[in-house]
């Protein structure tokens, strides 16, 4: 199958070391620095020009001009592109990493994130990274790097020239800080800020119904538009600063750039005589120091431009590293290949041996000691007030979570992490507030099973009275949150998936007819014992009306006590 | 590409009835900013130039006056920096105060009653969808118009300078900037429109799989298909990636190509000017000048082709809400529900019935109906047989798919129980801004959540105070207690309370609904129990409409669920 990460990067630890993301770095310098050349073929020009050079002696500088533009084109395109495919490939990996981890957590874990931030960090935030991957570390490179490089071809020109711009260069980091910290705190401050106001509009939008029937529409309005010039504010406030610690940074870098035009315009004069090694710049040598001093201080407004990334970027690698954690409780063959199971194999008799089990921070165990038979095809009901541990029962019996002791026996064969996937194969779930999946009705019947065809899902769903909706509703998607279906229309799909599972030996049922009105609950119930002949059904309920339909009752409290009789 | 010019143009207008003066005001200082820049290199290449030759006689270097374009180098430095810092704050103000009152605008267009019916019916995928669309539409102006404006100044200053040195350089060059630079942006966007599309709609399926996997993650192991669910999530994610790479690809490509445009430019003005030097038309002081002209007026062109490749986005944005943006609301969609009816009267159907959208029969079968002022009616029937439709189609909420609707203003607890991220205090004054923290207390107490009025401070909703669903479904009762709607429309209001609490809040709701009408829509026997009609429903259609003393009455009564 497929579930290999898509990196092809096979190194443990990707994020560490990246031959391909280092080459994308020296790519992209060795770009930046395709600029000495072209500035000299310029300065040349120009110097041939004040000679009296025509245009055919400007054959060379222009055809240098021309050629060292497409290397630097070439060369930063291909430091970009690689840089992306790292980076994105990266994001893929962690994303992979979170989504896998997400998947292995037991549904018991109380730690496990709920599904909308999850959806919200794998969805949009993850999306930082690349941005951050991609550009930040080639631009801090380099920032490095390429002025260094400026400063030694300066140097041999002019060494006044060269001090100018390095004495304005330990100013550059200061105000890189300055910038750099101003800059994370503005975006980390609006990142939040645009976060709260979207949910605030997305709160009342889903809200819509009570704010009408409060009368309060004028209101909240006036309240969304209260926020959202809240926001503005706010965000102006931040990005007040920081832009103008951006200017700061763009003043220094004008005042280097001009400080340096004046002295090489002085020196070209004979007014400031010195500076430069032989005494006198000539006209190239004092264009191409100017057209360099620019260049010397681009890198660093880039980097600065690239610091936004790197806080959104930090911060979307943080959650994600966050989600990809392994919790506290696994889920026993989460993500295992269920081996085949026979399609029409006997009901299996169900063995509990003194199981135990404690959620995670209770101070009393759920269970503790628990045994129970149930024999082939036999109809039990587990029953006893809610919250005394019903539900967890069932779930260590699918294998959902696994037992802190004791032992389950599903028709001989041990629930272990191993065999969970193979044997839950021969089972079907029914909760009380069964999932309602993004697509179609039959889409959720099917659930992706390859075995399982369409004609048979539409006979499930008419053989559990989901005709009619089925007939209203065709192909239409059934929303996210089940909306449009109501409680009894979902726990109908939850039998539809139980009418197409053929193979499907031992159903578990979670509190079936907790939500449903009377009329619908018993419709629900004889659906449920009739999909249920030739298997064994266990039932977890405190409603008593299903438990004296089943062939037994035990009464949990009881149960608790068989062990210890 | 038409098309996207055409969907962008009512949220342009929009644009500019809500940001005015400063839109203009922040394309002017960016103007300025890329003005200066060019002046800048341009006057610096002169400087250095022309010192240079003055530099070759003492004569000449004494008589060079070095004052008035050095203060033109520091003026134009100083200027470009403040200048892009106002165009900076100018345009992000701008642009956040429009998006401001597009959210406002768009709350009220959703606020319509059938909108927000249809809002509501709508997966949060597709809600979701609304606030990174508001989002995305900032990329307009300040990626979009502002740059091209920047580019199209610069490119028009560039050629009008080199006119100065011929005529026939400045059409070239600035034909050169504008047909190559606008070009690359041009098709920059072109290439960029089907995979941002992509990207947008894989970035959903990515949601919408990850909380399909989270959410049923029990049903998904259960059938044995939790791992192909995180494939699948990973398939978006390929998706994405594939996107996000044809993207990246015509970023680059458009970057290699200013690059190109950059190089051939100077070499062909360097060449120009050669010529124009060699006739003696010009001084190699203004060949540099020219040449740095040139090379200042490519930079803004950097800036609009990353913004080309964010117009598509924005586009698809604003195609999609350009219906709740504009000015223009239909009155007919404004009110479903006519205007009161007559005296006496606290609601009437006639022949009403309700569909859901994309179904293709009735939810509803038509409905003929009327309810007295001061009548108290309970509807019944199993679950799905169109009780919540009907309270929907009273409220107004949905608009009749047949026949009409007159009903007086409503109030109506739905099922579905909303708090909002709010103060207590506040989510009850939802319904009555006025009422002051007595009526509130009294309201509580009146739901059932006498226990809660000593927390109006608490905040609710996700992150707030935790309420159990029964608790959050009395609070939404304690805020239509506080309505002075006459009709008031509840749906199964005391569902989830024990016996003893629910017959107390039912008590003190029959002693507030005095004077006003109440329709009750349960499964509930005590709920029933306090109206004096009954209409049942099946299958979408009212089979049963029982006044209490029928002898029906009390046998539709016995078929209900008791506590």
């Amino acid at each position: 199958m497929t579930h290999t990460p898509p990196t092809t990067d096979a190194s443990p630890e990707p994020g560490r070391s990246r031959p391909r993301a280092s080459l994308a770095l020296w790519l992209q310098a060795a770009a930046a620095l395709m600029w000495l050349p072209q500035a000299a073929a310029l300065a040349l020009g120009v110097g041939r020009i004040a000679e009296g050079g025509g245009a055919t002696a400007m054959l060379a500088p222009a055809a240098a001009l021309i050629g060292f533009g497409a290397l630097r084109a070439g060369l930063d395109a291909a430091g970009q592109r690689l840089a992306f495919r790292d980076a994105r490939a990266e994001l893929s990996r962690l994303r992979f990493n979170a989504t896998r981890a997400l998947a292995a957590r037991s549904p018991l874990d109380a730690g496990r994130a709920p599904s909308g931030l999850a959806a919200s960090v794998l969805a949009e935030q993850a999306e930082a990274v690349t941005a951050y991957v991609a550009r930040f570390q080639p631009a801090r490179f380099k920032a490095t790097a390429v002025p260094l490089v400026i400063l030694a071809c300066v140097a041999p020109l002019s060494w006044l020239a060269a001090l100018i711009l390095m004495a304005a260069a330990p100013l550059i980091p200061l105000f890189m800080a300055l910038v750099g910290w101003r800059a994370k705190a503005a975006s980390e401050r609006q990142f939040v800020a645009m976060g709260e106001m979207n949910g605030f509009l997305l709160d009342r939008l889903r809200g819509l119904d009570a704010i009408r029937s409060a009368g309060a529409v004028e209101a909240t309005a006036q309240r969304v538009r209260a926020e959202a010039d809240g926001l503005r504010r706010r965000a102006m406030a931040v990005l007040r600063i920081a832009f103008l610690s951006s200017a700061v940074l763009e003043l220094f870098s004008a005042l280097g750039v001009a400080l340096v035009a004046v002295y090489v315009g002085f020196n070209l004069l004979g007014q400031i005589p010195f500076g430069a090694w032989g005494g006198r710049l000539s006209l190239p040598e004092g264009l191409f120091v100017l057209l360099l001093a620019p260049a010397f201080f681009e890198p660093l407004r880039e980097l600065s431009a690239a610091w936004h990334d790197r806080a959104s970027g930090q911060a979307a690698l943080e959650a994600l590293e966050r989600l990809a954690a392994p919790g506290r409780m696994a889920l026993p063959g989460a993500v295992d290949e269920p081996a085949f199971a026979p399609p029409f194999g006997p009901a299996p008799v169900v063995r509990l041996k003194g199981l135990r089990f404690a959620h995670d921070g209770a101070e009393r165990p759920a269970l503790d000691g628990f045994s129970l038979v149930v024999a082939p095809g036999e109809r039990v009901a587990v029953l006893g007030p809610s919250g005394t541990g019903k539900s967890t029962l069932l779930a260590l019996i699918a294998g959902l979570a696994p037992a802190a002791g004791g032992r389950i026996l599903i028709g001989g064969a041990e629930m272990t992490p191993d065999t969970a996937a193979a044997l839950r194969a021969r089972m079907v779930w029914i909760g009380q507030t069964p999932h309602v999946f993004s697509g179609s009705l039959s889409r959720n019947v099917r659930l992706g099973r390859p075995d399982i065809g369409r004609v048979q899902a539409e006979r499930a769903l008419r053989a559990t009275a989901l005709g009619p909706l089925l007939d209203r509703r065709g192909d239409a998607a059934v929303g996210e949150n089940g909306l449009g279906l109501s409680g009894g229309e979902t726990l109908r799909l939850a039998l539809a998936r139980l009418a197409v599972a053929p193979g499907a030996t031992l159903v578990l049922a979670d509190e079936p007819t907790a939500h449903l009105d009377r009329e619908t609950a018993r419709q629900i119930m004889d659906a449920l014992i009739a999909l249920s002949a030739g298997r064994t059904l266990i039932v977890a309920t405190h409603d008593p009306e299903l438990a004296a339909r089943m062939d037994r009752i035990v009464r949990f409290d009881d149960a608790r006590l068989e062990d210890a009789a | 590409m038409s098309g996207d010019l055409n969907a962008l143009r009512p949220v342009v207008r929009a644009l500019a009835r809500e940001g005015g003066l400063r839109l203009h005001a922040g394309m002017g200082l960016a103007v300025v900013t890329a003005l200066a820049g060019l002046g800048l290199l341009a006057l610096s290449g002169w400087f250095i130039t022309a010192t240079a030759l003055a530099g070759l006689t003492a004569a000449a270097a004494l008589a060079f006056d070095v004052f008035v374009p050095g203060a033109g180098v520091r003026g134009f430095a100083l200027l470009r920096t403040a200048a892009r810092y106002g165009e900076r704050v100018t345009t992000h103000d701008a642009t956040l105060k429009a998006l401001a009152a597009f959210r406002e605008r768009l709350f009220r267009g959703w606020a319509r009653p059938q909108a927000a019916r249809t809002l509501l019916a709508r997966p949060a995928r597709l809600l979701f969808r609304l606030t990174s669309d508001v989002d995305a539409l900032d990329a307009l102006y300040l990626r979009g118009i502002i740059p091209l404006v920047a580019c199209a100044a610069t490119a028009a200053v560039a050629a009008i300078l080199l006119s100065f040195l011929d005529f026939r350089l400045g059409l070239a060059a600035g034909g050169a900037l504008l047909v190559g630079g606008l070009g690359v942006a041009v098709l920059a966007a072109r290439a960029a429109r089907r995979p941002t599309r992509r990207r947008a709609y894989a970035g959903e399926a990515l949601r919408a799989r990850v909380v399909d996997m989270v959410r049923g993650q029990t049903e998904l192991v259960m059938a044995g298909r939790l791992a192909p669910q995180t494939d699948a999530v990973m398939a978006a994610d390929a998706r994405q990636a594939q996107a996000d790479d044809a993207l990246n690809r015509i970023e680059v490509r458009a970057g290699a190509a200013l690059t190109l445009l950059t190089g051939a430019l100077l070499a062909g003005v360097l060449a120009a000017a050669a010529h124009l030097a060699e006739g003696g038309t010009i001084g190699a002081p203004i060949a540099a000048m020219a040449l740095l002209a040139v090379f200042a007026a490519v930079e803004p062109f950097g800036a609009l082709r990353r913004g080309a490749l964010e117009i598509g986005r924005a586009a698809l944005a604003a195609k999609r809400l350009a219906p709740r943006l504009s000015d223009t609301d239909s009155s007919a969609e404004d009110a479903p529900v006519a205007p009161s009816p007559e005296p006496g009267v606290a609601l009437r159907l006639a022949e009403a019935a309700a569909r859901h959208a994309g179904d293709r029969g009735f939810a509803l079968a038509p409905v003929t109906l009327t309810l007295r002022a001061g009548e108290r009616v309970a509807i019944v029937g199993p679950s799905g047989a169109g009780k919540s439709t009907l309270m929907a189609l009273m409220a107004g909420e949905i608009a009749p798919a047949a026949g009409s609707v007159t009903a007086a203003p409503a109030a109506w607890l739905s099922q579905r129980t909303t708090l909002f991220r709010d103060s207590l205090r506040d989510n009850l004054r939802l319904a009555a801004p006025d009422a002051d923290d007595a009526r509130l207390r009294d309201a509580l107490s009146g739901a059932g959540l006498g226990a809660f009025a000593g927390r109006l401070d608490a905040p609710l909703g996700e992150g707030g105070m935790g309420l159990s669903g029964g608790q959050s479904r009395r609070l939404a009762l304690a805020r239509l207690l506080l309505s002075d709607a006459p009709l008031w429309l509840l749906d199964e209001p005391t569902d989830g309370l024990d016996g003893p609490t629910a017959r107390d809040v039912l008590r003190r709701l029959v002693a507030k609904t005095r004077g006003r009408t109440l329709v009750v829509a349960t499964h509930l026997r005590r709920e029933a129990d306090v109206c004096d009609r009954v209409i049942v429903l099946e299958g979408g259609r009212v089979v049963a409409d029982l006044a209490r003393g029928a002898p029906d009455f009390r046998s539709a009564l016995d078929r209900l669920r008791p506590d």
